[in-house]
Formats: C-alpha cells, structure tokens, sequence
C-alpha cells in the first residue's frame, strides 16, 4: 500500500500543474476519520493517503466542481458514478483526470464496532486481509472478509473502469467470498406487514439531515430538492416516520435507473439507517426489466429516460 | 366525503384525460354499476403520473391505487404512456420493499369507448382490495381523510 | 447540604419505571446501530456505555413542537369568507432526562439564555425547562471525539443538572443539586449513603486527572471576528462539508428552528421544527437573495456563531460543549476541533501582520 501511494503521489504530482484541484482522501487523527482530500499544491500530497479505511466516493464532489479542471482519485467503484455523471452529461470528460487505483476493499465502520462487540474504538487499522481494533481492553484483529461494505463483495470491477493514469497492479487480490446477509435478504424474508414495520421503526430514528442526499454523488438538485419545497408540498416538517419514508421513496425514485449502488446514502447516515436496501431493490427490478446496470456503460441510455414500444420483460397484468 | 362506515375502502385512481377518464364517462352515462370506492384524480396523460403520487397516496391512507390510461401507441402525446409503463413497473418494486403489497397497487389501459372494460376494471380492483382489507398505516401519525390525502398526493 | 444517595445498578431500571408513572422519562437506548435519547421503555432498556449518537435536548427543545392548532370553516354569508379557530397548546407535564451527560446538561444553559433570558421568555421553552429535571451521568472518561475541557467544561462537570450521578463500582452516587433533584432522590430505589460524598469527589478528581493538557478555545471570540473577512479562509475550511445537518442535529447546543403551517384539510397545525444553518435555505430570502449563498459562508457562521457571537453576547461561554458528536458523525469526518484550532491560528497571524 506505501508503494502504492508513493506512485499515486508521484502521479497527481506530474499532472497537477494542469490541474484545479484532485480529490483524494487523507487520514485523520486516527485511520478511524479518513477524510475527502482536496489537492491545489504539491505539499497537500504529503497528507494523501488510500486504503480500505477511506471509503468516500469522491465523485460526489464533481458536479459541483463543473468548469474547472479536476483530477480524481478513482476506485472500481466510484468509476460507475464518474459513468453515470457522463452519460447523464452532468460533468465533461475533458474536464477531469481519472487516477486509478486497485481497490482491495472497502471497511463498513458500522460493522467493525459490532464486531468489536459494542466497545468503544480508540483507532482502527486496516492490513491486507484482516482490521486489527484497538478498544478499551486492547487491540484485537477481525478478518477484512467480515467487515466489508456490502458493495464490496459482489464487487464486479475492482480497478477503474475508465481512467488516464493508473496505479500499477501489484497484487490484485480482491477480497471476494459469501457476502454476510443484508438487510435487502432480511427484508425479502419478511411479510410485508413486518417490511411496514420495519421502516416505521428504522425511519423513528431519522434525524432529517439529509447526509443520504447530500453524499449521493447522483443527487444533483442538492439546494433545490423537492423534499424541502413548500409548493409543491411533497413532505411536511413533522417529525413522524412517514414522512421521513416518504423522502426515502423519492430518493429511490429519482435515482431508479442511475444508482450505482455505491452506498454512500448509508454510509453517511449518522443514525445508521438501511436505506441502500430501497435502491438495491430497484436495482435488481431494472435488472430483471431492461436487463440495465448503470454507470457501466458511457454510451447508454438510463432506461428510465427512454422507452421501448414493445417491451421484453414486461407482462402486463389485465384487469380481469 | 367521509368513508361509509367501514364499509368502503380508500382507493385513489389517476386517469388520464383522452381515454381512461372518458372510458369513466362512458361507463357512467351506459350507467354501469359500479363501486363506488374509487376516487378518480384527471390527469393530462399516465405520462404525467410520477410514480410518487401513488406512494404519497399510500403513505397518505390509501387502500389501493388505480392508475390507468390509453392503451400503448394510442397516446394523445405518442409517448407519454410508454414511459408510464416502465415507471409503474420499477414502483412495483419500490411499493414491495416499502411493506405495502404490490397487488394494492394496479395500472391498465383503457379507450374512451371502452365504458365496459372501465367498470371491470373498477369492480375488479375494488373487489381485490376488499379482500386484502385496510393497508397497513403507520401508528404514530394523524389519520388522513380521503380528500386532504389526494391533494397532497398532487 | 445536598442529599448523597447511592443507586445500585440493578436499580435503575426499576426506578426509572417508578418515575415513569408521574414523568415522561427520555433515558439513552439502543436503536439499531445508534444510542438515542428515547422514552423509556424497559423492554428496550438502557444503554450507558457510550455517549449517545443523539443530545438530550429533544427534552427542551423537541424536533418538532406544535404552537397551535387551527380549524377553518367557510362561512355562509358572505360565501368568500372563511372563519379560522386557533387552539393554543402548551407543553404539559413533567419530565425526567436521565442518562445526560456533563455535555448535555451543560449545553441546557446555553439555551436558557436564549428561550428564558431577560429580554424573550418562550412560553414552550420556559413549561418545558420548568417541569424538566436532568439527571446526568459523570463521565468515567473521555471518548475519542471528546473536547469538553477545551471549552470550559469538564467530564466530571455538574453545571445545569438537578442530579449528579457518579459511577462507583456496582452502582451510582446520586447527589441532588437543586430542589427539583431533591425531590426524586426521596424515591425508596435509592440507598442512604452519606459516606460516600468524598469516595465520588475522589473518583471525579480521578478523572478530572485523566484529562489531557490541551489548548483551549475559550475568550477568542474577538481574534475570531478578525477572520471574518477572509472568506479564502473558509472556503478551504468547508471544502469537504456536504452542507447536510448531521451536525447541527446532533449538535446539543444548536437551537435554530423553523416555523411552518402544515394543513391537512380545513385544519392543520403550526409545528416549530430544528432548522439547520449548514442547509443553503435556511438564509434564503423569498426574493431568492441568499446572504450565506455557499458552504463557506456558511460554515463560517456555524463556528462564528459557536466560538464568536454567542460568547460576545452572553458572559463568553461559548455555544459548543465539547461533546464530539458533529466530529464522530460526519460523514466527510470534518472536524470543528482542528477548524477552530487553524481559525484561532490564522487570526492570530493576522493580527501579528497588524502589529508589523
């Protein structure tokens, strides 16, 4: 991984006179608070820093930055989104610098503080295949395979899909395996009453900040979003699970057909709400339907931006 | 107009205006009895249906959505039904994962001519949600009345 | 001299259900992979090992809070007019906040200067402040995120609570520090325990020990207004900021809140909610004028407000207790601690500059 960054930072540093900015990650105090990291001059690369503890996806920062010259630290991953932002036309091409790098995974912090059985975590360190836990009562190793984002495991490409400069691949392995049960099989096992009851009790906890929007690099309306309109009125300010469901079927909806599945929603819900679960049934809807994945392909149309008069998979239902 | 008794449930239609809503027409001047459980909003075209009026409508109190409009490559807009259709297929979906059971939730096709095939649709809609009674509602929140949940859903 | 009782631990749950019959107890429980503030309820039970994801100030400050509730009628004669009836509604009954930490009872201060000072008295915030009592829990230590001592309070600190818990082994020494603290400590769930008062002043001194030498953010309100102007400052500050109200929320200080009628029919409500200063809206004007029109703007109001304006106005205690939820929360890991620490820095390059 040194290696690794070394030749990251030698990269960016050769580009970056052409360049606005890049987004890369550093780390905080502790690998516990890995942080976007926004590169204008060569001494920010002293602090830059990838591994599986820095989960952002930063192309979320790329619609914003439209119009100036972006270089971009890139995972398997986060390249659907950069697809997606092109194919939607919401960035240019020509306007960013992709940096690949091999992805080996990465940690759900969520699931390293269950695994750490609900002690307090002083730091977190991320080694090849295992995470070794520093707690109150000591340091403490979990196997990475454990403590993955679910993306991750069904992880169809680790190196980026597209890119102008990559990080050469050294050892490649990807951590791959029986992905643990998520909370979409949970849900497929329940009877809809209990599905009901499930987000009325999830969504209790919503504290209305909308981290989930705000981090959703397919989220574009940002500052001009429905969910806070009063005319239309799609949602009221109460503070009852309903409505705060009712957000969640319109980021559903607005991002059917575009999502990645690059969990970020979930990821920056400060309550650890489940809310990637929705996507990810739409997902595998559209899959089933139109046989579509998004942000795998530049030249493709989101298939809820188009139609087809006869279409394949599609039986209606009759009245009778 | 309060919900008689128990014994009708709430059921919300989004038609749209060049056929579903005049196959209504049709269907009420031909004077076929029907249930009277549905509640139709006009719509210009299904087109115009964001598959979010039908979850606001069910977060709202409804029993069952109906939604219906021309059939395919009738469209008073060409395509408006078109995009309809892959829409409402992907809230299926959505409406599932939610807890409330797809089979509430219903879209068809129906000409202005077809005054029959509307009330079949409707006495056939209206019986499915009958047998699957009241949805689900969320505990902790006020009641909503039939027509203040429409004009929200809008 | 204040009442000293002991409260065993397996006490507690007991308690709070005797509580439970007179008070709206909130506690701290598990939820999904949180801690909230919730209302008590044993078969959830509690969970004190760890600060909670969310602050105790839903219990002065609900998230959403009804004003009053009207009705419109149609009149008859003339037909064009519409009659409306309001109902007020006042907060009522008692409540009990157990499980609060130095943090939070300390950040209730923050807002009676505000809802309850000598100019404005909130009549929602006063019945609610005024029938509350704050049980808070000491700190045994501070967390990874944690910063209390840099803002002038401590673990151990009791200021804005009725009672003191300090943990000792197997159970708690409770010391009332008012009379409304008084009152629950008559409660028959507690053991006498008048010995122990020194035994927990020794053990809050223990932790006090604990605490880091570190610097503090204390009188730099007016070095901070100096920065005010450098907006390339801030802008460098907020560029990861995704301008969502994760800190703000779970901010135990923050008060800001919105006014809306939310109608259902011919009648509705007029709900007071938690508004967020991170969020573009909440300066927007309806000419579609923003004075704070980006993240930095606004960011720099958010630490102005906690570390410059707030202190100027009000004995210089600063709007932020420390309690590192907007830092353990971010979800770009933005962290105020370092941001203030730059700020204070910065400002204090500019004012050598001046010097010169």
């Amino acid at each position: 991984m040194v290696q690794h960054t070394q030749e990251l930072r030698k990269l960016i540093a050769q580009a970056l006179p052409e360049l606005d900015v890049v987004l890369a990650w550093t780390s905080g105090s502790n690998q516990l608070a890995s942080a976007p990291l926004f590169i204008t001059a060569e001494d920010d690369l002293d602090k830059l820093d990838f591994g599986p503890m820095h989960v952002q996806n930063l192309a979320a920062y790329l619609p914003s930055l439209k119009g100036r010259k972006v270089g971009i630290v890139t995972r398997g991953c986060d390249s659907r989104t950069i697809i997606e932002l092109l194919q939607e036309k919401l960035i240019n091409r020509d306007e960013i610098t992709i940096f690949g790098i091999p992805c080996t995974g990465a940690v759900n912090i969520r699931k390293v503080r269950e695994a750490a059985d609900g002690q307090r975590l002083r730091s977190v360190e991320a080694g090849k295949d295992i995470v070794s836990v520093t707690t109150d009562e000591g340091v403490r190793t979990i196997p990475m395979q454990d403590v993955l984002m679910e993306k991750c495991y069904n992880c169809p490409s680790q190196t980026p899909l597209i890119h102008d400069h990559m990080v050469t691949e050294r050892n490649g392995c990807h951590m791959t395996g029986e992905a643990p049960e998520s909370t979409l099989d949970k849900l497929d096992a329940m009877e809809p009453d209990a599905r009901f009851a499930f987000w009325e009790e999830s969504m209790d906890r919503c504290i209305r900040c909308y981290a989930c929007r705000n981090a959703c690099p397919l989220c574009v309306c940002k500052d001009s979003c429905v969910a806070q309109s009063r005319d239309p009125h799609w949602v009221d300010l109460s503070d009852n699970p309903r409505e705060k469901l009712m957000f969640q079927a319109i980021h559903a909806l607005h991002t059917a057909g575009r999502c990645t599945e690059c969990g970020e929603c979930e990821r920056a819900c400060p309550m650890g709400i489940p809310i990637l679960a929705m996507k990810q049934a739409l997902n595998r809807r559209i899959k089933h339907l139109f046989d579509y994945e998004a942000g795998m392909d530049m030249e493709n149309t989101p298939p809820l931006f188009m139609f087809r008069q006869q279409e394949e998979h599609i039986k209606e239902r009759d009245a009778r | 107009m309060p919900v008689l008794e128990g014994k009708e449930l709430r059921i919300v239609g989004f038609l749209c205006n060049w056929c579903s809503y005049g196959g209504a027409d049709t269907a009420g001047v031909g004077r076929f009895a029907q249930p009277t459980d549905l509640r139709i909003i006009k719509l210009p075209c299904t087109g115009r249906v964001n598959p979010l009026f039908v979850v606001r409508a069910f977060l709202n109190g409804a029993d069952g959505v109906l939604v219906s409009g021309c059939h395919p490559g009738d469209c008073h807009y060409t395509a408006g039904n078109f995009y309809a259709r892959r829409r409402l297929e992907v809230l299926r979906e959505l409406l599932d994962v939610m807890g409330i059971q797809p089979e509430r939730f219903h879209y068809t096709w129906v000409s202005a001519s077809e005054g029959q095939k509307w009330k079949q649709v409707v006495s056939d809609f209206t019986a499915r949600i009958h047998e699957l009674g009241p949805a689900a509602s969320f505990s902790n929140c006020p009641a909503v009345t039939v027509e203040t949940g429409m004009k929200a859903a809008i | 001299m204040s009442t000293v009782r002991f409260l065993k631990a397996r006490d507690i749950a007991p308690w709070l259900e005797e509580l439970s019959r007179d008070f709206t107890v909130l506690a701290p429980a598990q939820h999904g992979s949180s801690i909230v503030f919730r209302e008590f309820d044993p078969a959830r039970g509690i969970e004190l090992s760890q600060l909670s994801t969310t602050p105790a100030k839903r219990a002065l400050l609900p998230p959403c809070e009804t004003l009053f509730e009207y009705e419109t009628t149609k009149t008859l004669e003339p037909p064009y007019k519409t009659s409306i009836e309001l109902k007020p509604t006042l907060p009522e009954g008692k409540s009990v906040v157990f499980g609060a930490r130095p943090c939070d009872a300390r950040a209730m201060q923050i807002f009676d200067r505000v809802y309850n000072g000598d100019q404005v008295k909130d009549p929602y915030y006063t019945a609610r402040r005024d029938n509350a009592t704050i049980v808070t829990l000491a700190c045994s230590e501070q967390e990874e995120a944690c910063f209390c001592d840099r803002v002038g309070g401590s673990p151990v600190d009791a200021t804005g609570s009725d009672i003191l818990l300090t943990p000792l082994k197997a159970g708690y020494v409770a010391e009332a520090l008012t009379p409304k603290g008084e009152k629950l400590l008559k409660s028959t769930s507690f053991m006498k325990a008048e010995g122990l008062r020194q035994e927990a002043l020794n053990s809050r001194n223990r932790i006090l020990e604990q605490v880091p030498e570190r610097s503090s953010f204390l009188d730099m309100e007016r070095n901070l207004l100096s920065l005010f102007g450098d907006l390339g400052f801030w802008d460098k500050t907020a560029e990861a900021c995704l301008s969502c109200g994760a800190c703000t929320y779970l901010c135990p200080t923050c008060y800001c809140f919105n006014i809306t009628d939310e109608t259902r029919g011919e009648s509705g409500r007029r709900i007071r909610t938690w508004d967020n200063c991170m969020s573009s809206q909440f300066t927007l004007e309806g000419s579609g004028h923003n004075p704070r029109p980006s993240k930095a703007h606004r960011m720099r109001n958010r630490i102005g407000h906690k570390f410059s304006y707030y202190p100027q106005l009000h004995d210089k205690t600063l709007a932020c207790v420390g309690c590192g939820r907007c830092v353990s929360n971010c979800p770009v890991s933005f962290d105020i601690r370092n941001a203030v620490a730059c700020a204070i820095q910065q400002a204090g390059a500019i004012q050598e500059q001046a010097h010169d």
